[in-house]
This record gives structure tokens, sequence and C-alpha cells, in this order.
């Protein structure tokens, strides 16, 4: 009798932990499915040309080469400085400044978005005097930088300290152990922080509002002048009464989510081959 | 007589533990030469100071003298990088780079320190390498292979091979048959009695037997004191100190 009230409680128990597990993803293949139902019948009845063609056209080309300028343009940017700092994290530990980088990449992960982008807009839009390709990426890019220091400093502290010891026993300098021998052998966390990072910038909304500027009409044709991008073109149509916007909106997600997933995936499954 | 390692009141404390206490120890040129003792004695970290390879312990305070052929390599003008050039490691747990191939693995500390100027030297070099640590002929086919699919004998075989390749004047083993297999360990016991003719090797093992087999001479450290040292064969048969006797007897530790 005891007994069978002990496993009884044990598995309401389990039921509802995995029930409250199965609620919290609900939301997602929520989108996910809706997304597909609303968006594919737009991408499929104007085919290529929504992929190419301009807002007015009922495509969004320019848009989409817009995200994938930012994305590249703020990897650019972004990548060897939060490398390098990811690496001065890992190196210096215990000095002042190496302590606390950890604590400010932290902060500057969870930190509200839409602040780095008026912040952009202050220092760089604003001087210029337009939009630009260049304002967004740099508030791009200041996202993509902590992602890509964190997982730089994690994937080389995970590295046993074995190695490190065989890299200097060589009468290797510090700089060749580091960037010659590490940093290769934690290439698949740093990808991994890298993709992660593209990922996040490709999807962002909320820097680009007072920086990038949008641009639609036509394809961007230089850095110093504004650009578009797919999360921002769905934020602008969304907010417009036409229902044929809202079509293109729901297209333009679909292409958003399939640029998302595409850099994803490979995270998952280079993720699975990472063996010590 | 000159000395390959000779240490001169060799002191070192991590933070206030005092772990060496004043040793002073001289090392013959060519040979084994085996530091044994219990855990935690001191032994590996007596063996970091020779290659100044302790400084990576930031906590780590060495005081007092290490001479190398007779010069202090603690004195302020020395490169602990020029050091490390002279003096190869073989560590306890076997540690060929898993992202480079078993050729890399012997060619980088080479290359990296840019010591050969063709590849056909660079090739040369790491079959010479390979052949010392008895290990070419196990890998000739598989020079492009990942270490990953070695035995952890042949792993540690292709570690001294790195070592070698850089020709070393002297080599250090920490316990380098700590995590080997029985097989394992006797090729590589056999090996150091091969090497010991050319180089000067002071291997770490917490194994008095081990040091019976291998070693020209030991020394017996205990809780960072050097307690005996000498000839193998006379601190095994005809030990001085008491401590000494019970721990090559198997009653201490």
């Amino acid at each position: 009798m005891l007994t069978s009230n002990r496993k009884t409680k044990e598995k309401v128990f389990f039921i509802g932990i995995g029930a409250l597990t199965i609620l919290i993803f609900i939301p997602l293949f929520h989108i996910i499915a809706t997304v597909l139902i609303k968006g594919f019948p737009v991408i499929a009845e104007r085919g290529t040309k929504f992929l190419t063609g301009t807002l007015s056209e009922g495509g969004i080309g320019p848009a989409i080469a817009g995200t994938f300028i930012l994305t590249f343009l703020s990897a650019l940017l972004g990548l060897p400085v939060a490398f390098l700092v990811g690496v001065y994290a890992y190196e210096y530990p215990k000095s002042t400044l190496g302590q606390w980088t950890k604590t400010l990449l932290q902060i500057m992960i969870e930190f509200p978005t839409i602040l780095v982008g008026v912040f952009v807009m202050q220092v760089v839009a604003v001087p210029m005097g337009t939009y630009s390709a260049l304002a967004g990426a740099l508030a791009l890019a200041i996202i993509l930088t902590p992602y890509v220091a964190v997982y730089t400093h994690e994937a080389l502290r995970e590295i046993p300290s074995t190695y490190r010891e065989a890299g200097f026993s060589l009468g290797l300098t510090r700089a060749k152990v580091v960037f010659r021998i590490l940093a290769p052998m934690a290439k698949r966390g740093i990808l991994t922080g890298i993709l992660i990072g593209m990922a996040k910038v490709a999807g962002e909304t909320a820097p680009l509002l007072f920086t990038a500027g949008g641009l639609y009409e036509s394809y961007p044709s230089s850095v110093t002048k504004p650009v578009g991008a797919v999360p921002l073109l769905i934020y602008q149509l969304v907010q417009s009464p036409n229902p044929v916007d809202h079509a293109t909106a729901w297209g333009a997600s679909l292409v958003l989510l399939a640029i998302f997933l595409g850099i994803f995936i490979p995270i998952r499954l280079s993720l699975k081959e990472v063996r010590l | 007589m000159n000395f390959a390692i000779e240490t001169v009141n060799l002191n070192v404390y991590y933070g206030q533990n005092h772990v060496i206490k004043g040793v002073d120890l001289k090392i013959p040129n060519r040979g084994v030469f085996a530091l044994m003792g219990p855990s935690g004695c001191g032994k590996s970290t007596m063996l970091r100071t020779f290659n100044r390879l302790i400084e990576l312990n930031e906590g780590a305070r060495v005081d007092g003298e290490v001479r190398l052929f007779g010069e202090n390599i603690y004195s302020g003008d020395v490169d602990p990088i020029e050091v490390r050039k002279r003096v190869g490691m073989v560590f306890q747990y076997p540690n060929p780079f898993p992202h480079l191939t078993i050729y890399d693995n012997v060619a980088i500390g080479l290359k990296l320190n840019g010591l050969v100027k063709s590849k056909e030297e660079l090739d040369e070099r790491v079959e010479w390498a390979l052949k010392k640590a008895a290990l070419w002929d196990e890998v000739k086919d598989r020079l492009n292979d990942y270490p990953g699919n070695l035995s952890g004998g042949q792993r540690q075989r292709l570690v001294i091979a790195r070592a070698l390749a850089m020709k070393p004047e002297v080599l250090l083993m920490d316990e380098p048959t700590a995590n080997i297999d029985p097989v394992g360990t006797a090729k590589i016991e056999e090996l150091l009695l091969e090497l010991k003719e050319d180089y000067t090797i002071v291997l770490v093992t917490h194994s008095p037997a081990q040091a019976a087999r291998v070693a020209d001479h030991v020394a017996f450290l205990y809780l960072g004191e050097l307690i005996e040292v000498g000839p193998a064969r006379k601190v095994f048969e005809n030990p001085e100190h008491e401590l000494t006797e019970k721990y090559v007897t198997g009653a201490l530790g």
C-alpha cells in the first residue's frame, strides 16, 4: 500500500513535469507551423520574383540582400575583436581587466538591443547624416561580439591543461601556443559561437530601427547608404493596413526562418561531432 | 664533472605551501635518473622546475638555482622559451594534439619554431624522431591519420617522438607509464634503455620497481625533501636511510 502510493506520486510528478515541458515548446512549434502555413502559399504564388524582386514588384530581394550584407559586415567588424577578447579572458583570468571582461560580456549578452541601436545612431548615423549599412552592421557587431567572445573563452577553457603544458614544453611562445595550438583545437566551439552569434544578428530588428534605415525598391549599392533587412521589413509591413503587405510579411517571415535555421542547424550537427 | 642538471638549494612554494625544501641534486650527463617518491612528495613539481614549466602555475614561486650544463636557468637574462627548446618533456597523460595528424604532431615544434629549412629536412627529421621513439614501423603507412586511433602506449611514444624531434639535450618524463597498459609500459621502458645512450632522461615515477628496472641513478624524495640519492643499485640494495628502505620495500605510501 505504502509503496504503491509512493509510485503514484512519482508518476503524477513525472507526467506533470513532462506536460509543462511540452507546454513550453508549443509556441515554438506553433510559430514554425504558422509561418509555414501562411508564408508558403505567398512564396509559391509569386515564385522566384518574391525572392529577387523589389517591394513594388511583390518581392523582398533587396531585404534579403540587405540581411546578408549586414550579417556579413557585422561578422567582419565583430569577429576579430570578439576572438581576441575571448582569448584575453582565457589567458589573463586573474588580471583585474580579465575578471571584469567575463562579467561585462555576460551583461552585453543580456543587454537590451534597442539601446545598442540608439547608441550607434548617436555616434554613427547622426554624424554621417544618414542611415547606412555601416551603422546597422556596427550595431549588429556589438550584439555579435559578446556571443563569440564567450564561446571562444569557454571553448579554450575546456581544453585540458596538459595540452597547454605540451605546447609550452616545445619551446613555443605564449602567442604560438594560444593561436597555433589551442585555438585550432577549440575551433569547433569557436565556430559554434560564431554561428550562434550570426544566427542571432540575422534575426535582429531593434538595433536596425535607427541605424539601417531600410531599402526595398532597389538593391543596396554602398555601405554608406541605407540598407534593408528582412526582419526590419517584416516590422514595417505588419504595420501597414494593406492585406497584400501582410501577405508579403508572411512570405518574408518564412525566408527569415529559413535563413535562421540554415545557420542554426549546422550548429546542432557540428556539436554532435565534438570529441576529445 | 659536468652535470646535465644541478640544483642548488632549490625551494618551491605554492602560496604559503613549501613543497620543495632546499634540494641539492646532481644529475649526471647521459643515462636514466629516476626521481621517486610517494604521491604528493613534490617530484612532478621538481621536474617542472627543470624546464621552467612550473611558471605556468601563477601561484608557484621558485627560489635557488637550477643549472643546465652549468648555466643557471633562473638567472634574470635567461629566456624560458630557449630553455624549453633544449629540455623536452613527456607527460603523465599521453597528450598528442588531437587535431593534428601523426606527422604534424612530430613536426609542430620544428615548424612553429622555424628550426628546419625545407620540407625534405622536416620529413627526414619526423622519420628520424619516430624511428628513435620506436614508433615508425607502426605508423609509417598512416602518418596522415589522427592520433585518436592509436593505443595509449603508441600515443605516449608519439609524444616522445614529438619531444625528440626538437633534438633536446635532456628529456623530462613525468610518470610516462602511469596511464599505459603493461604491454605499452614494457615497450616504453625498453625505449628508455635505448634512449639513455644519447640523452639524459629524468624520470619521475611513483613505482620503485620501475626505477629499479630502468634507472642508473635514483633520488628518493619525501614530503619535499631529498632523502637519498645515488646509483640505483646502491640505493635499492643498501639504502642509507630508514625511510628509503621502507619505501623501496613497499612499506611506505
